[in-house]
């Protein structure tokens, strides 16, 4: 750890200078930009579905039609849901938009993520044994884990779970509380009882799954196999893309990990330090940041959650500068690269040993 | 019966609607396609079409309003939400309906007339924006602040009303819209002075023409405050204690006379007073801490005395749901779960356990734990 506390305050205050500075000016431009994602969202989904079953006129209709309904799913998710879910626009005080009400199209039930994702996540980024997105409980992505032999094949494990990852991010609560399977552990206090995350798992995974797999299918007729066909490739091409954004943000060759030891009473200073070096941004053209939900500025996204996400970039540059000032790594790269990372991270922690992250 | 089978349509509606759109109901999914070019429209509101607006004094404005066909009408004397999109952000504000329901029946228009206050959020928003605006959004008319039915064949009680400021509005309606005059109506109009008063040309042709309408216009920056009892016992027109009263003013105003009505011997139902504003029940303490939950994220608050629990908590960065900041609407219930607070509105105090309130009207007591 090289900074002081005298320098993580300073650092803290620099952060939230940038933040303010966005936050107070927030109005008429933030809310047209999200109304018009809603607006985009709902075209395509609504054309996608009725185009797949123009297929019979040619497939080509068919395979516009998927590619509409996978970009509303995506847009759904990822540049509305996650980040209205994160309450960026609940100063708004529209009732469509507003984080306690929001619901999105993707197994997982929004309450439960608001809880795992928001508060656990975002709180204990990256902290081993506190933060369990870091592996989802799945994949051993840095030598903090002791070696196991399913290690061994989990980079099939890795494409299994982007493949079913909406049920994955659906299920993660459930496991972490072990409603169905192991001990409970006796540090998680959990705030929601054990019937009620079952109930709202089921519900919501069987409303989704009867929307795409029953009630569609039903009412195109003849062209039921269609549109079956077609909204799973939907889900899955949105499975795979979510999947992808967030092992970007997260598990580069270069993310730090921490340990509950050093991050035990730790200042604002230190949370943003950590923040910073916890994650990892990549570069591409704007429509990309878009269907990333600006994710792919992860490190701003992990500074600022709740700050409406088209903001990002703009305060990238800024972020990076004070990174520099203090010298923090501030992980950034192209897409393909980022990526190229990833998979590497995987496959080496595969095996036994690899090097320490450093902290 | 009927009722069990639309209570189960409902609940087959909201399922159908969840299932398809994630949405409780299906107008909230369709809202950014049905509204695409009038984003400022509230989705759980009526569409109100602006059909002109303009001063009645220096500091009320009047807005003239279409509601859209399915608005369920009103009584004179009632008050409605109206919602506005101000910098990306819906605001709302309570406002008694000033038109007669003659307009209504004939033209199919209301008319809300509001004090411009230069501290009011709402207020001077709606007066900046209204030149661009071509709509709002508007609840459904409620309260019960209406003329009494007077039975046919009973004695005919006169009506006495007190208007303070813009309280005109909801009197103002009520007077428009009566159509057979049986009895005697006093009116007193407490203004600053007259330039201050909105309608009063219209209060005076109808005083001229009407002759059970008397019309006593209280300049206060002049004569003072008006001592009700004493007014109305040089009043030869009507008897105070068989008299139905009808008061609209700032809360402390309306309840100072309805007790000294009742200290007159007047029967309390006979006393119908409208309050606007927020009447905050007057208190001092220490600062308490209110731990807001958001989803498992806790924010402390420091929640002052007698300060509303939801600014407190917009003081801090926070966003609870809101509407009308009044305790009518409802839109800000959340469920505490410990601690005790203070209903600012009644003066009561809660119990520690947990329970549902209304953010806008509450404040600490105690040291607080609520989930947003
Ligand atoms: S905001 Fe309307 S009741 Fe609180």
């Amino acid at each position: 750890m090289k900074l002081t506390e005298q320098q993580l305050s300073e650092l803290a205050a620099e952060l939230d200078q940038v933040k303010a500075n966005v936050m107070n000016q927030l109005g008429d431009k933030e809310a047209r930009y999200i109304r018009r994602m809603l607006l985009t969202q709902r075209l395509s989904a609504i054309s996608g579905r009725i185009l797949m079953v123009l297929g019979f006129v040619t497939p080509w209709l068919w395979v516009f039609g998927v590619a509409l309904l996978a970009l509303a799913k995506i847009l759904d998710n990822m540049e509305i849901g996650h980040n209205v879910l994160h309450g960026q626009y609940d100063w708004m005080n529209d009732p469509v938009l507003h984080s306690k009400r929001f619901e999105w199209d993707i197994a997982c039930d929004a309450g439960s993520w608001k809880r795992t994702h928001n508060f656990e996540h975002h709180t204990y980024t990256n902290i081993i044994g506190k933060d369990r997105d870091f592996g989802y409980g799945l994949l051993r992505l840095s030598n903090d884990f002791r070696w196991r032999l399913r290690n061994l094949w989990q980079f099939v494990t890795y494409l299994l779970l982007s493949t079913l990852f909406q049920w994955g991010v659906s299920y993660h609560e459930l496991a972490g509380e072990r409603v169905f399977f192991g001990k409970k552990k006796a540090d998680r206090v959990n705030s929601v009882s054990h019937s009620d995350l079952k109930k709202a798992f089921f519900g919501k995974g069987a409303r989704q799954l009867f929307k795409d797999y029953v009630f569609f299918p039903l009412i195109a007729g003849p062209m039921w196999l269609w549109v079956l066909a077609g909204n799973v490739l939907a889900n899955l091409i949105r499975n795979l893309w979510t999947s992808t954004v967030i092992f970007c943000g997260h598990f580069t060759a270069d993310v730090h990990t921490f340990t509950q030891q050093q991050c035990e009473g730790e200042s604002r200073g230190h949370w943003y330090y950590r923040q910073i070096l916890g994650s990892s941004n990549f570069t591409g053209p704007r429509w990309f940041h878009i269907l990333t939900g600006h994710l792919s500025c992860q490190i701003e996204h992990h500074l600022y959650p709740d700050m409406p996400a088209l903001h990002y970039l703009t305060v990238a540059p800024q972020v990076q500068a004070i990174a520099k000032k203090y010298g923090i790594a501030y992980n950034s790269g192209s897409f393909l690269r980022q990526y190229a990372t990833v998979v590497g991270r995987i496959i080496r922690y595969s095996f036994p040993g690899g090097k320490a992250t450093p902290a | 019966m009927n009722e069990t089978i639309s209570l189960w349509g409902q609940r087959l509606y909201r399922q159908f609607s969840l299932m398809l759109a994630n949405q409780p109901k299906l107008s909230y999914y369709l809202q950014p396609l049905l509204r695409w070019n009038n984003a400022e429209l509230h989705p759980d509101y009526y569409s109100a079409r602006i059909v002109d607006s303009g001063w009645e004094t220096e500091q009320i404005l009047s807005v003239w309003l279409e509601p859209e066909p399915s608005w369920t009408g009103f009584t004179p004397g009632q008050h409605l939400l109206v919602t506005l999109l101000h910098q990306g952000r819906y605001i709302s504000r309570s406002f008694s309906i000033s038109s007669s329901s003659g307009l209504f029946a004939q033209q199919k228009q209301i008319r809300i007339s509001c004090r411009i206050q230069p501290q009011g959020q709402f207020t001077k928003a709606l007066a900046a924006d209204i030149a661009k605006l071509t709509h709002l959004s508007i609840s459904a008319a409620t309260g019960d602040f209406v003329l009494e039915p007077q039975t046919d064949g009973a004695p005919q009680q006169s009506i006495v009303m007190v208007a303070a400021g813009s309280g005109i509005t909801p009197l103002w309606s009520m007077l428009n819209s009566l159509r057979c005059w049986t009895s005697p109506v006093v009116l007193f109009y407490c203004v600053k002075n007259a330039a201050q008063a909105a309608f009063l040309t219209e209060l005076r042709l109808l005083a001229a023409k009407q002759p059970l309408f008397e019309l006593q216009l209280i300049e206060t920056a002049s004569t003072g405050r008006l001592n009700l009892v004493q007014q109305l016992k040089e009043n030869t027109k009507v008897s105070l204690t068989n008299a139905l009263y009808y008061l609209c003013g700032p809360a402390a105003m309306s309840r100072q006379y309805k007790d000294d009505l009742i200290q007159q011997g007047v029967p309390s139902d006979a006393v119908h007073a409208e309050r606007f504003g927020l009447e905050l029940a007057a208190t001092q303490g220490p600062v308490k801490q209110a731990l807001l939950i958001e989803q498992g994220k806790v924010t402390t608050i420091e929640a002052a005395a007698g300060v509303p629990l939801l600014q407190a908590a917009e003081q801090q960065g926070l966003s609870p749901r809101f509407g009308c900041r009044i305790g009518v609407c409802y839109q800000c219930v959340c469920q505490k779960k410990s601690g005790q607070v203070l209903n600012l509105r009644t003066g009561q105090i809660s119990g520690d356990g947990p329970e549902q309130i209304q953010l806008c009207i509450s404040a600490a007591h105690s040291d607080l734990q609520i989930e947003l």
